[in-house]
């Protein structure tokens, strides 16, 4: 753990809630749902709590939803129920939007999310570094990756000027855009981007936006990615792993399995995934449980990843093809989706 | 919640439909599938696609047995090979069934090294289900089944008595047929035909009261569906099989043929469109879900060599069900009580 504060950005809907609109059903029924009635992501509250709880109070929390304003007091609410308190809490406009005919902004997130991060990273302590959470039923590994790289002053203003261009986003959001980004020193905050795979998009997927992008299928694979970042202790881990198996259901084999898939994905390295099994033994975890997960690195002769470089995407191309698949996939859901 | 061993390195098509299946099945969250076999290869499809990983993980094995090995060299050169692998974790209890695509002689070769058979088992026997004009069972199945088709060529009486019980426990457990009706194949319906072995297991089985025996069948009252379960040995039940195959193959062939020699033939066929995709569908063997070998300690599924990520999958999910369903827990509980109280 360090000293330098840090910020956990949290994307909310398929990310921390698990939110379902994918037809005008699920749209009404999310939108007339009562705090208590609404559901968690497994692990989302309990490894937000963590977080803060191992931060030793050097951890601030944001959340970034593409919910409307309107949702403010229910979510709150339910964020409140949960235990989990916020430094910040940004919705959309969306009556505002549609007040003003903006129809592409109602779903399009760049021209949103973008201008919003910026100006929020203006507002925070200069040493501060990042750790940001989405998944993968909008663009928000796309999004992330763009904001840390632009940050650090690693995306040409052409290719920038390519990116608000493909995503059609409106003149006022590039003036904010450009704005924020006028007034920010350049900085390189963002240490790692979690997503998490509510779809199970295929990992290959994100291999463009390199090792700082992992996708996640669950929070307990997040723990780990986030031990590996020094950003929650051992015991902690077996929190997750224990609220993951009492109140969602995840029995031991699934969380080892788990663990098999992030370690042989590069989430965790070998050495942290032995650091890990050597403090919770310590720590007095049954070593019959540390021996099943070390199990599945070593008697199953499993090699890890191999560490890849973080280099720059090519913005451009990737939403190109963001886009592509996006009409692709909304396509196949039109086929399948069923009246309320 | 059981989990299934699956070798991926098996097949004629390579890696990718065992990964695919199991990657598709994995979204069920019904069972666990551990993939067995070269995790580069493995991991260069999973990637690719759409899994849970809660519910699919991976055992590296770095050798592989081909289609063209032969079976008892391939295991002795590569003690590291997939199909070895798998039924050695299913024997340590990593996995609950083990399932392969892969050579067949291997696969029953690196069972009998890591799997025990059966007290009251002299042999073990490869079962196969074929579409029959009845339905039976609790679930109205069309299919019966048929051991053994290919594990051991020759049955003496002791032989096909066990694979009798060894049937009669797959089909109340699998087909949710609690009293299968079982039949010995020969050459004629009266005790007395057939070879000596199968007038020999005709007469105790007649004899026993703990299973629903109905005497001889011949090869045309196959079709018919008269017995839920059909006893011969591996090499009857081999060429049986095969013909059924053949049989149905050839019944595609003669449509197509017809559909293109003339109008009204194509009219027709065109009339009986829904019929003849049923019948297809019935005769499909993608869709049978693999072959168990009955007789072990443990379960074996094994799957079509040319079978596609659907066959595979429906290879997975008997032997998932198998394994649910504790069917060697009834296969064994059947012998002992043929053999009756020690």
């Amino acid at each position: 753990m360090t000293d330098r504060p840090h910020i956990f950005r949290w994307d909310l809907d398929k990310t921390y809630l698990a939110t379902e609109f994918d037809s005008i059903g699920d749209l009404i029924r999310t939108a007339l749902q009562r705090p208590a009635d609404k559901a968690n992501v497994p692990g989302s509250a309990e490894l937000l709590q963590a977080l803060r709880a191992d931060s030793g109070g050097r951890a601030q929390v944001f959340f970034i939803s593409g919910s409307p304003r309107q949702m403010r007091g229910v979510l709150a609410e339910k964020l409140a129920l949960d235990g989990i308190h916020f430094d910040g809490f940004i919705l959309k406009d969306n009556l505002g939007n549609l007040l003003r005919g903006r129809f592409r902004a109602i779903k399009e997130q760049i021209g949103y999310k973008l201008p919003a991060l910026l100006d929020a990273r203006g507002r925070a302590r200069p040493e501060a570094r990042e750790t940001l959470f989405g998944d993968d039923a909008e663009r928000d590994a796309f999004v992330y990756s763009l904001y840390a790289d632009l940050l650090a002053e690693r995306v040409p203003p052409d290719v920038l000027e390519q990116v608000l261009d493909l995503a059609g986003v409106y003149p006022d959001q590039r003036a904010a855009i450009y704005s924020a980004l006028d007034r920010l020193e350049p900085c390189d905050p963002v240490q790692r981007i979690i997503i998490h795979l509510d779809r199970k998009s295929p990992p290959i997927r994100f291999d463009a936006y390199g090792p700082r992008v992992v996708p996640v299928y669950n929070y307990f694979q997040a723990a780990l990615v986030l031990y590996e970042d020094g950003r929650l202790r051992a015991e902690t881990i077996g929190r997750i792993g224990t609220a993951l198996h009492a109140a969602y259901g995840y029995a031991l084999d699934m969380l080892v399995r788990s663990f098999q898939d992030v370690l042989r994905r590069g989430g965790i390295s070998y050495d942290a995934a032995r650091r890990l099994g050597e403090q919770a033994v310590k720590r007095g975890v049954d070593a019959q449980v540390v021996a099943l997960f070390a199990r599945e690195a070593d008697d199953r002769s499993i090699t890890p990843a191999r560490e890849r470089e973080q280099g720059v995407p090519d913005y451009p191309s990737l939403l190109r093809r963001e886009q592509q698949r996006h009409r692709i996939e909304k396509a196949r859901r039109r086929k399948r989706r069923r009246w309320l | 919640m059981p989990t299934i061993a699956l070798d991926a390195m098996g097949g004629d098509n390579g890696v990718a439909p065992a990964v695919q299946a199991a990657a598709r099945l994995s979204l069920d969250r019904e069972a666990g599938i551990l993939l067995v076999g070269d995790q580069r290869q493995i991991e260069s499809t999973l990637r690719r696609s759409r899994y849970d990983a809660s519910f699919l993980s991976i055992h590296h094995a770095s050798q592989a047995v081909t289609m063209h090995d032969t079976p008892r060299v391939a295991l002795d050169e590569k003690p590291d090979a997939s199909i070895l692998v798998g039924a050695r974790l299913v024997a340590e209890g990593a996995a609950d069934a083990l399932v392969s695509a892969g050579n067949t002689g291997a696969s029953i070769l690196a069972c009998a090294r890591h799997f025990k058979k059966l007290p009251g088992v002299p042999r073990t026997a490869l079962a196969a289900v074929y579409p029959t004009e009845r339905r039976r069972g609790r679930s109205d199945d069309p299919f019966a089944l048929m051991l053994d088709v290919g594990a051991t060529l020759e049955a003496d009486a002791e032989t096909l008595i066990a694979f009798a019980y060894m049937g009669a426990a797959y089909a109340a457990r699998i087909s949710n047929n609690p009293r299968p009706r079982v039949a010995l194949l020969s050459n004629g319906g009266e005790a007395h035909k057939g070879r000596p072995a199968i007038v020999e297991a005709h007469r105790r089985l007649a004899e026993a009261d703990n299973i629903e025996f109905i005497g001889n069948v011949e090869g045309v009252d196959l079709p018919r569906g008269r017995a839920d379960v059909v006893v011969t040995d591996g090499f009857t039940g081999n060429v049986v099989l095969k013909m059924l195959e053949g049989i149905s193959e050839t019944v595609v062939d003669v449509a197509r043929y017809a559909y293109r020699s003339k109008l009204a033939w194509r009219l027709g066929l065109l009339m009986l469109r829904g019929g003849i995709t049923q019948l297809k569908q019935l005769t499909d063997w993608q869709q049978y879900g693999g072959a168990p070998i009955l007789g072990f300690d443990h379960l074996f599924i094994k799957a079509h060599g040319r079978s596609n990520a659907r066959a595979i999958g429906n290879a997975i999910k008997v032997a998932h069900k198998a394994a649910k369903s504790d069917l060697c827990t009834e296969i064994a509980e059947r012998l002992a009580a043929a053999r009756g109280p020690a």
